[in-house]
């Protein structure tokens, strides 16, 4: 396995409902600890990837160009970059292309997503907010029937799950069961209760058959990582793990496709099979991941479609023990979007600084014995395109 | 919230549609179901096009879409931002097309995968009017 690029410096905040400061406060947080845990100093970056603020928000416009300047940062590549929930990924695998060209050697990553019009107390000002964003992002056809969040589109995609595998309710929600049971172990996890598949079945109907505790929570965050050469990785950190594989692929639709299907994933399918085959390995030759499986069925389908599981069967994959500690690959030992937390605009870097923490073994309580190799999944739209990540520890 | 969605609706169709939205949405005002078939490959597609998705062939006419279909799959919006309770979302596959999100109109409850859906003609305002389904 070839390194691509090497990761020697995360930082992240916790899961936020919303920021305790402003966005600008928050950034030079994450970069500033970033930077010492690689051992940096600011003027060793020679290049900088940044999001937008927020994902669907207020403006960002040359959020990169005015940060560099705060930060007083000369560099050789510098941009904003969005692609929905794949922000993030994004925005890494412009780094990665950087340092893979030559042309830099330590770049600078800072995803977030502030949310800051998200406040639970008032949803009514949410929706007069997000209207025109919602609106927008649902399009021309699509948009004017007043959707105002995506869950519509994963609802039905869990119901044909149910009808076409016959799968049934509790089998999906042992899902949040084994996620809080995860989460139990990360300090920062939004929810980490326990929870019993009888709790998830009670909990508020949504949108049918998604219960309110099938549902990944909006938060806010932001993470920074820093990007080296494989060069100096080492040099930098001994424990530098590095980026091997990356598959990506998007299919030309918008939410659901006009023909094929909305329980199996074909941008997951396509990108885990080409990092894997890149990375020369098989699925179960990973030893950790964290997939963006936003609801309980769509975590289930998510399992199949990255190729852990055959069709239909993510059920039986995770209630035999085989998606966590003791199983085959231990599947979001966060507590995956669910009970972790789902900070869209930056959930992809928060998944990828937890599998450097796990193949770093700094990973504590949650810590997967021995973890050497981890994939990373983000997607966006419902699954319409997917990055799949490959890295690798010292323990591999 | 229905002046929020209405002038979000306008806004959006403004500035991010095309020759072939604005055509379809006229069609709807007259009560007709139509969408852009290639005159050269024979695609049927949905939303319409000025040209061809898959031939990229810019010979396209204007057809009836079927206007009975199979509901395909369906949920309820807690919160529409458009539509009263209950708002009931579903997939209708139009044969010969492919799936196609609508407001169906009927209860939750009353529904199932694969029944027979017909469309109707649901006048918002004097600018729109939007494609909804109901149970044959």
């Amino acid at each position: 396995m070839k390194s691509k690029a090497a990761i020697v410096g995360v930082a992240q905040t916790p899961i936020y409902k919303e920021f305790p400061n402003s966005v600008l406060d928050v950034a030079l947080d994450v970069i500033g600890r970033a930077l010492k845990d690689a051992g940096l100093r600011k003027d060793d970056i020679d290049s900088l990837v940044v999001s937008p603020s927020t994902l669907g928000g207020p403006p960002s416009f040359m959020l990169s160009c005015s940060l560099a300047a705060h930060l007083n940062l000369a560099t050789r590549h510098m941009t904003l970059v969005e692609c929905g929930g794949m922000t993030a990924t994004v925005a890494l695998k412009s780094a990665i292309r950087e340092i893979e060209s030559g042309r830099s050697r330590r770049t600078l990553v800072l995803t977030m997503d502030h949310r800051e019009m998200l406040n639970p107390k008032d949803v009514d000002g949410f929706m007069h907010n997000t209207v025109r964003t919602q609106t927008c992002l649902y399009g021309v056809y699509e948009g004017p029937y007043g959707l105002g969040a995506p869950i519509p589109y994963y609802a039905m995609s869990a119901q044909r799950y149910m009808h076409e595998f016959g799968v049934s309710a509790r089998d999906i929600a042992e899902v949040p069961v084994m996620m809080r049971r995860h989460s139990a172990n990360h300090p920062d996890a939004l929810y980490r209760d326990p929870l019993t598949v009888d709790e998830v079945l009670g909990s508020k109907m949504m949108c049918p058959p998604i219960h309110l505790l099938e549902c990944s929570a909006f938060a806010a965050g932001a993470a920074a990582v820093v990007v080296a050469h494989p060069e100096e990785a080492r040099s930098i950190r001994k424990d530098a793990v590095d980026i091997v594989a990356l598959g990506e692929y998007h299919d030309p639709s918008h939410f659901v496709p006009l023909r094929g299907t909305i329980t199996s994933f074909i941008s997951a399918r396509k990108a885990a099979a080409e990092a894997l085959a890149e990375a020369g390995i098989g699925p179960m030759d990973l030893d950790v991941a964290e997939v963006y499986g936003v609801f309980a069925a769509t975590e289930l389908m998510l399992y199949e479609s990255l190729g852990f599981c055959e069709p239909g069967k993510g059920a039986v994959w995770l209630k035999d023990g085989r998606s966590t500690y003791g199983g085959d690959v231990v599947m979001c030992p966060t507590g995956g979007r669910v009970a972790y937390g789902h900070p869209a605009g930056t959930t992809p870097l928060f998944e990828l600084i937890e599998i450097t923490r796990q193949l770093r073994g700094e990973a504590a309580q949650r810590q997967v014995p021995g973890a050497g190799l981890g994939m990373v999944h983000s997607e966006h739209g419902m699954l319409n395109g997917s990055m799949v990540l490959v890295m690798k520890g010292a323990q591999a | 919230m229905k002046d929020q969605i209405d002038a979000a609706t306008d806004i959006m169709l403004a500035y991010y549609g095309d020759a072939a939205s604005r055509q379809f949405y006229e069609l709807l005002k007259a009560g007709k179901y139509q969408s852009t078939r290639c005159k050269e490959c024979g695609d049927a597609t949905f939303p319409p096009r000025t040209f061809c998705p898959i031939c990229f062939s810019s010979k396209v006419e204007w057809k009836d879409l079927p206007s009975e279909g199979t509901l395909y799959a369906f949920t309820q919006q807690d919160r529409s931002l458009r539509f009263p309770k209950p708002d009931v979302i579903g997939l209708v596959e139009l044969e010969g097309v492919g799936l196609i999100l609508s407001h169906i109109r009927a209860p939750l409850e009353s529904l199932a995968i694969g029944q027979r859906v017909r469309v109707e003609f649901l006048k918002i305002s004097d600018t729109l009017t939007l494609h909804a389904f109901a149970p044959v």
